[in-house]
């Protein structure tokens, strides 16, 4: 099944991502959505249910959702692969998916016989893959419009899965639904106008017949919101803006921003759903938007029925550092604290440290430990002046950009990836000079001058405890070309906790310990988050993470890998 | 009940404020409010008479008297109620004591965002710099009823001048505070929607007090005494600055015991304090570093 003839590939090949003054777009590329078809009828029939769904996080043959659960612990339940024998597992073959732009996805996986993997990457291209034989049955590009605009690169990270439709977000800030069995268009629905700078890069999530999605654009003045589609209609059943009208001085609120670019977590005790909220707007000058610019850089609650505010916490308040909340909230339950029980929501944030608030009320339970070093930092407010440069850890990336942690019962651990590297803001103090801008600002990346202080790491990997905020251990990553750790992590039943590295290497840790009991290295840096699944039919468990530079800043070599290891039992 | 006051200011902003002005700073290196009203001279600037004088012209019949000076007695009684914000420590919610006493600014700020007030002093008003944040200062020291005003609500003679050193120290700090109808074409958001200077002075400095509640109940494992201290301190900071607004508006609309220049200069001073005193409020209470915060008693 030669994919040189398979013409969605072709054609999101043709589409170029180009680079302008203030980002990216997209030129090229096809006039309407390309489906090719290969092997469908390999495909079978499974009726993906609420309740395959709701269970997906305890079934260890399927991985339906973007997260692995509603709750985001982005962990199987499969045990073949053991702290003991995974320095046995072997890469069962390496697909080459034929478009190498950005490759940050999950893929995910619909128990069957055989199984189906849906996997996505940039520019909004999907397959449907036979995961046992690596296998393409078909292949979808959308045909995105003239004009839209990304900050950071055409990123998609994922689909979602109801019934017999398999959905992605597309570039354009809209949400596609393709028919699971054959890859044809069912429906698109656009949730904002991209001509104003709205986009779509994350995965959606579905629960009860509503699809949950977001918005990006907070580099272009947007208003950030949360959106409920109907999942088999696709009409818009509720939009929430983030920013409430109150918490604004005037107008400001309009171009406020506050985007939530990742996926939803959904708590179906509550009934509510957690996201994170990116950066205010503009980005870099705060006089303009007094206040603390509520909910921005933080995480909100919101009903899943009716789209009400429930609760928001901030973590970096009032911000001008583009500390913007991003990676998934992770939600634990039942966390033992002195004697009592509680639901926490984590959220790993930019500002370097994982925040963990109660469920019910958003009040902090306990900030962890610094997992990234701090130096210098919220210390240039004011701003005064353009030759003053510090240099600052953690830099614009984070901490924790959007990479998402994972949780792995097995440990009772949260696993987090932060940035650790020194970069400067400036500042261009000008005299006002009508026609000439003057809130010029920019960042670094990176610092004209490291600070003595900063170690040298570019990367850590911890793992924290969300009862006490105890950060249990953390390693250190070094890269030689100063790339950044661009992926999440996956957790297993057994305490194996898996990542994928900028130096190309996908990593076993003992949970527990965080000793590195396994590595396979690649020539290419993995900017993706790795799943896993077992097949009953051929009897082992598999791991699955793309490969290839992605991301927003000094993204490494492009690659087009979708590599799979497996482990028999 | 313990009285907590603005954090003071240190001796080289005495020094700075002493040199600003052309006075010689005493031995002891206190210089007072009195001390300076004592020293200092007008500056005789024109132009920010006839600021004054315009303001006058252009909000003449559209102030309610009767709303700005209830407010404006009601914003004092809030001043002089933190202290017992204080003892309540970390609210116990998040709409707990300091929504309460932001709420009389709230009214306040509604009114005069109603009639234009904020859009008329951007008219009128230019942008902050070096040579009118020297001639406001000499104003403000120099407005005896804005200075009896703020005997009579509380403020002590160090917390007095720690206003003024607010105002007269931070010209560049204030600089990066640009009326709205000053801000050049092309810049890289759209200008429209940024409301005017002292609308964002005032509107800031009233969701800051507000958040508070919110902030220190949710941070509430990370809040020290320090925090909280800061906190009322910084409330007071930014109340005594709206009250300087709030006073010089209600003589606008009222008796009239303000000169053309002690009108610019209060209004300038009254935003230039809030300014301040929001962006301290954020580093000092907001941004909370493990330096500052309360050790865990979880780990």
């Amino acid at each position: 099944m030669a994919l040189r003839n398979d013409r969605a590939v072709q054609a999101a090949r043709d589409i170029e991502l180009r680079e302008i003054d203030d980002g990216y777009t997209l030129v090229g590329g096809p006039e309407e959505s390309v489906t090719q078809q290969h092997d469908t009828d390999r495909i079978p029939e499974v009726d993906v249910d609420q309740e395959m769904l709701s269970d997906t996080g305890d079934d260890p043959e399927s991985w339906l959702m973007y997260g692995g659960n509603y709750e985001q612990h982005r962990a199987t339940t499969a045990d073949t692969i053991t702290p003991e024998n995974v320095g046995d597992l072997e890469l069962e073959y390496e697909l080459s998916v034929g478009t190498g732009s950005s490759m940050e996805g999950t893929p995910i996986v619909v128990p069957g016989d055989p199984p189906v993997m849906y996997q996505t990457n940039g520019p909004n291209h999907m397959k449907a893959i036979d995961p046992r034989e690596g296998e393409v049955l078909w292949s979808y590009t959308y045909a995105p419009p003239i004009g839209v605009e990304l900050c950071c690169d055409d990123n998609n990270r994922g689909a979602a899965v109801l019934g017999d439709t398999v959905y992605m977000t597309t570039l354009d800030s809209g949400v596609v639904a393709l028919d699971r069995y054959t890859g044809e268009e069912v429906w698109h629905t656009s949730t904002a106008d991209h001509t104003e700078g709205y986009s779509a890069t994350w995965a959606p999530v579905i629960r009860d017949g509503t699809l949950y999605t977001g918005s990006a654009g907070g580099e272009y003045g947007v208003l950030g919101f949360v959106a409920a589609l109907d999942a088999e209609s696709g009409e818009i059943q509720w939009q929430t803006d983030t920013l409430p009208e109150d918490e604004w001085v005037g107008a400001s609120r309009e171009h406020g921003c506050g985007t939530t670019w990742m996926t939803p977590t959904i708590d179906e005790d509550r009934e509510v759903l957690y996201t994170a909220v990116a950066n205010p707007g503009p980005d870099f000058d705060g006089t303009v938007r007094p206040g603390p610019n509520f909910p921005t850089c933080g995480t909100i609650s919101l009903d899943l029925e009716s789209g009400e505010f429930q609760w928001g916490f901030q973590s970096s308040p009032h911000d001008v550092w583009d500390y913007d909340s991003v990676a998934p909230r992770v939600l634990v339950r039942d966390v033992e604290v002195e004697g009592d029980s509680m639901d926490i929501v984590a959220g790993s944030d930019k500002t370097g440290w994982v925040y963990m608030m109660d469920a019910e009320s958003g009040q902090l339970h306990e900030r962890s430990q610094e997992i990234c070093q701090h130096i210098n930092m919220w210390e240039m407010i004011p701003h005064i002046s353009q030759d003053e440069r510090t240099p600052f850890v953690p830099g614009a990336p984070g901490g924790n950009d959007w990479q998402p942690p994972s949780y792995n019962p097995a440990t009772g651990l949260v696993y987090v990836v932060h940035q650790n590297y020194p970069q400067d803001l400036y500042w261009r103090y000008e005299e006002f000079d009508q026609g000439n801008p003057y809130w010029g600002g920019g960042l670094d990346d990176p610092a004209s001058e490291f600070p003595d202080e900063w170690n040298g790491a570019i990367t850590a990997f911890a793992a924290v405890d969300p009862a006490t905020g105890e950060r249990v251990w953390r390693d250190w990553i070094e890269s030689e070309d100063d790339l950044y750790m661009w992926g999440g992590s996956l957790s297993t039943a057994t305490g194996l906790v898996f990542n994928g590295t900028q130096n190309g290497n996908l990593v076993a840790y003992d949970g527990e310990s965080g000793e590195r009991l396994w590595e396979h290295g690649f020539d290419v840096p993995i900017s993706a988050s790795p799943m896993s699944w077992y097949d009953p039919g051929e009897e082992k468990q598999y791991v699955a993470v793309q490969v290839g530079g992605s991301g927003w800043l000094r993204q490494g070599p492009r690659g087009d890998t979708l590599a799979v290891f497996s482990m028999g039992n | 009940m313990v009285e907590y006051t603005i954090p003071d200011a240190t001796s080289a902003d005495h020094r700075d404020l002493a040199t600003t002005l052309g006075v010689d700073a005493p031995e002891s290196g206190d210089v007072t409010w009195d001390l300076l009203a004592g020293q200092v001279q007008p500056r005789g600037d024109s132009a920010f008479g006839s600021r004054g004088e315009a303001i006058r012209t252009d909000l003449a019949g559209r102030l309610d008297r009767d709303v700005l000076e209830r407010e404006r007695e009601t914003i004092a009684n809030e001043i002089g109620r933190l202290p017992a914000v204080r003892d309540v420590g970390v609210p116990d919610g998040p709409d707990g004591p300091y929504t309460t006493v932001a709420e009389p600014g709230w009214r306040l700020y509604d009114h005069l965002l109603e009639v234009g007030f904020f859009e008329s002093l951007d008219e009128n008003l230019p942008r902050f710099a070096a040579d009118q944040i020297e001639t406001t200062t000499r104003e403000l020291i120099l407005a005896d009823p804005l200075s009896s005003a703020l005997d009579d609500v509380g403020f002590d003679e160090a917390e007095k001048t720690a206003l003024l050193t607010a105002v007269a120290n931070n010209d560049e700090r204030l600089a990066r505070w640009v009326p709205s109808n000053q801000i050049p074409e092309g810049v890289e958001f759209e200008t429209e929607t940024v409301p005017p200077l002292h609308q964002r002075a005032m509107g800031g400095t009233l969701l800051w007090i507000r958040g508070l509640d919110r902030h220190l109940w949710q941070n509430e494992v990370m809040i020290t005494d320090e925090i909280l201290d800061d906190a009322v301190g910084y409330v007071k900071a930014m109340l005594g600055g709206l009250f300087v607004s709030a006073t010089a508006a209600c003589d606008l609309a009222g008796d009239g015991r303000f000169t053309d220049e002690q009108l610019t200069a209060a209004f300038t001073a009254g935003a230039a304090v809030q300014i301040v005193s929001q962006e301290d409020l954020l580093h000092d209470v907001f941004y909370i570093t493990d330096d500052m915060r309360a050790p865990s008693e979880l780990r």
